[in-house]
């Protein structure tokens, strides 16, 4: 265990040291500024019948536009760097194990991604203290919303992880990542346009697993368990698919 | 301190090393020699622990390579070839956290990072971004790097390749002066590297051993495959009498040249000189000697003969 603290140390140093995090964390703020301040209009126009600024924030192209970039850019280098440097050998001939390994660059990237989202909270917190209680905060939505960023995250991650280890090139690394975490978010949005010519069945499935709808249930404050479970085991599934990946060599024919 | 029993290790469709059988004994440092591809990384990666096995066993400081990987990583320490280091950190920071993914502690951790830093050399560049160092300082950097938990053996993959003369003898003074406690195995391409310092020598070629003895024994065995070449005229069994003469192994006739000239090829012993004995011996039948000239092959010689001259086996 002592080893994962050493590891996990060393790989938040890493992100740290790399201008590619304060880029992500720029780019972060900006987003949620830009979905935020969208929200806010929508408060100042009055049409604030329906929905709150929670789910006005969450709910805009500004915020998912760049939500699946972040993916990427966190995660494309933690091993295909190593796999192009050769510090994989060095790394793999002191005495730790590839479970250590995952779970340190893994657990990495996952605080990283937990900071990241800090400075919008603030966005909200300035709200509630500027008007004074004027403008309404629910805060279950809020709590959802961030439960499902959390949820999305670590499935995201996990993915991430798993095409770096695939490659010893970050851009392709990067590629897969993007490519696999878009088309899981936008199947839910495909199945809109398809709507009744594919199969009940079909259409079932795909809504259990889409993100579209879960975000929908989460943003509105209606925390399901399915969905957590769901998310939970992809992310476990794909940490176990990069350690297989990064024990491959042991066992390579 | 090494016994690997039979050790292949095969790729896609490739035997890169095949079943090689070799043992080295504590406080040895053991020289790794052959060409490029010969299977030497392959050999020193799965001694290290990085790779098992296809087939075969080693075992390493007392530990099975394959079962108990993690214990012959804690008792060695590898340097890969080219010294592959995180750019990134300074060289405290590096040789530190490797301290510390070794199992050193606090204090313990800090004082050898700073002994092993002195010991190599890199005292001075400890602030230093590993990125920004030569060529010759990261590879100190990494064998600092490999002496840090004091394994009781080191597998040293090309230590000084790419290394300058003076940087190359202060390697090879450390590793002298290791000896006492460590047991050293190193792979290189220079032979004179091996002569200086290795007790013995493994050459490897196409995955299989091809020689394993002391240098001195090697060099002593390669003499006697010398030979004296001969242009030489005359009248009787000039090869026969040749043959006779004490340690002369075995004379040839090569060629007949014009007006009455051969050239005859004399197969010396090791360690024998036999040109004044067959100068006497010319004079004595009234032989014509016009040219005599002795070939002793280098270990160098012997190196390239083995990188060239063989077939690849069969299955590759």
């Amino acid at each position: 265990m002592r080893i994962f603290w050493v590891l996990l140390k060393k790989e938040l140093r890493g992100f740290f040291v790399s201008p590619v995090a304060y880029i992500v964390i720029a780019l972060v703020m900006v987003q949620t500024g830009f979905s935020f301040r969208a929200a806010l209009s929508i408060l100042e126009t009055g049409a604030h019948s329906q929905g709150s600024i929670v789910r006005w924030t969450f709910d805009s192209q500004w915020f998912w536009l760049s939500y699946f970039f972040i993916f990427p850019l966190v995660t494309m280098r933690l091993f295909s760097e190593e796999k192009k440097l050769g510090t994989l050998e060095t790394l793999f001939t002191a005495p730790v194990r590839a479970w250590q390994v995952v779970g340190a660059k893994y657990g990495a990237a996952v605080i990283f991604y937990c900071i990241l989202w800090l400075p919008s909270l603030a966005n909200f917190g300035l709200v509630e203290y500027l008007t004074g209680g004027a403008v309404e905060m629910p805060v279950g939505q809020l709590q959802g919303s961030y439960l499902i960023l959390l949820l999305m995250g670590l499935f995201n991650l996990a993915l991430g992880c798993f095409a770096s280890s695939l490659t010893s090139n970050q851009i392709v690394a990067a590629v897969i990542s993007f490519t696999g975490s878009l088309m899981h978010y936008l199947l839910g949005i495909f199945i809109i346009y398809v709507g009744k010519r594919v199969p009940e069945v079909f259409l079932d499935a795909v809504g259990y697993i889409a993100s579209v709808d879960h975000i929908r249930a989460f943003a509105s404050g209606l925390i399901d368990t399915r969905p957590i479970v769901y998310y939970l085991s992809l992310t476990l599934l794909f940490l176990g698919f990069t350690h297989q990946v990064v024990e491959f060599r042991r066992w390579k024919p | 301190m090494i016994e690997a029993q039979d050790l292949t290790k095969r790729y896609a469709g490739r035997t890169a090393v095949d079943a090689i059988s070799f043992f080295v004994k504590p406080g040895e440092i053991v020289g790794f020699l052959g060409p490029n591809g010969a299977g030497k990384t392959t050999t020193m990666r799965m001694l290290s622990g990085y790779m098992p096995p296809s087939s075969g066993s080693a075992v390493v400081a007392g530990y099975d390579v394959f079962r108990d990987s993690i214990d012959v990583r804690r008792n060695v320490g590898y340097m890969p070839e080219n010294a592959p280091l995180y750019g990134d950190l300074r060289v405290k920071e590096y040789l530190h956290f490797r301290a510390e993914l070794k199992g050193l502690r606090g204090r313990e951790a800090r004082r050898r990072t700073g002994e092993v830093m002195d010991m190599c050399g890199v005292t001075d560049m400890r602030r230093r971004l590993i990125c920004n160092l030569s060529k010759g300082y990261r590879q100190r950097v990494a064998l600092a790097d490999t002496l840090l938990h004091q394994p009781q053996l080191l597998i040293l993959d090309e230590p000084t390749n790419g290394l300058d003369p003076t940087q190359i003898r202060h390697i090879r003074e450390m590793l002298v002066g290791l000896k006492e406690r460590q047991t050293v195995m190193l792979s290189t391409h220079i032979l004179s590297e091996v002569e200086k310092i290795c007790d013995r020598v493994i050459m490897i070629h196409h995955g299989r051993i091809r020689a394993c003895d002391t240098p001195q024994n090697l060099a002593r065995q390669l003499r006697a495959a010398a030979t004296v070449s001969l242009e030489i005229k005359g009248k009787g069994p000039m090869t026969g009498l040749l043959e006779a003469l004490p340690g002369v192994r075995k004379a040839e006739q090569e060629e007949n040249l014009n007006e009455g000239w051969k050239t005859i090829m004399v197969r010396v012993e090791a360690q024998c000189d036999p040109r004044e004995a067959i100068l006497e011996l010319a004079t004595k039948e009234h032989w014509i000697i016009r040219e005599m000239h002795q070939q002793l092959p280098s270990l160098e010689d012997v190196f390239v003969e083995l990188a060239a001259s063989d077939a690849p086996p069969a299955d590759q």
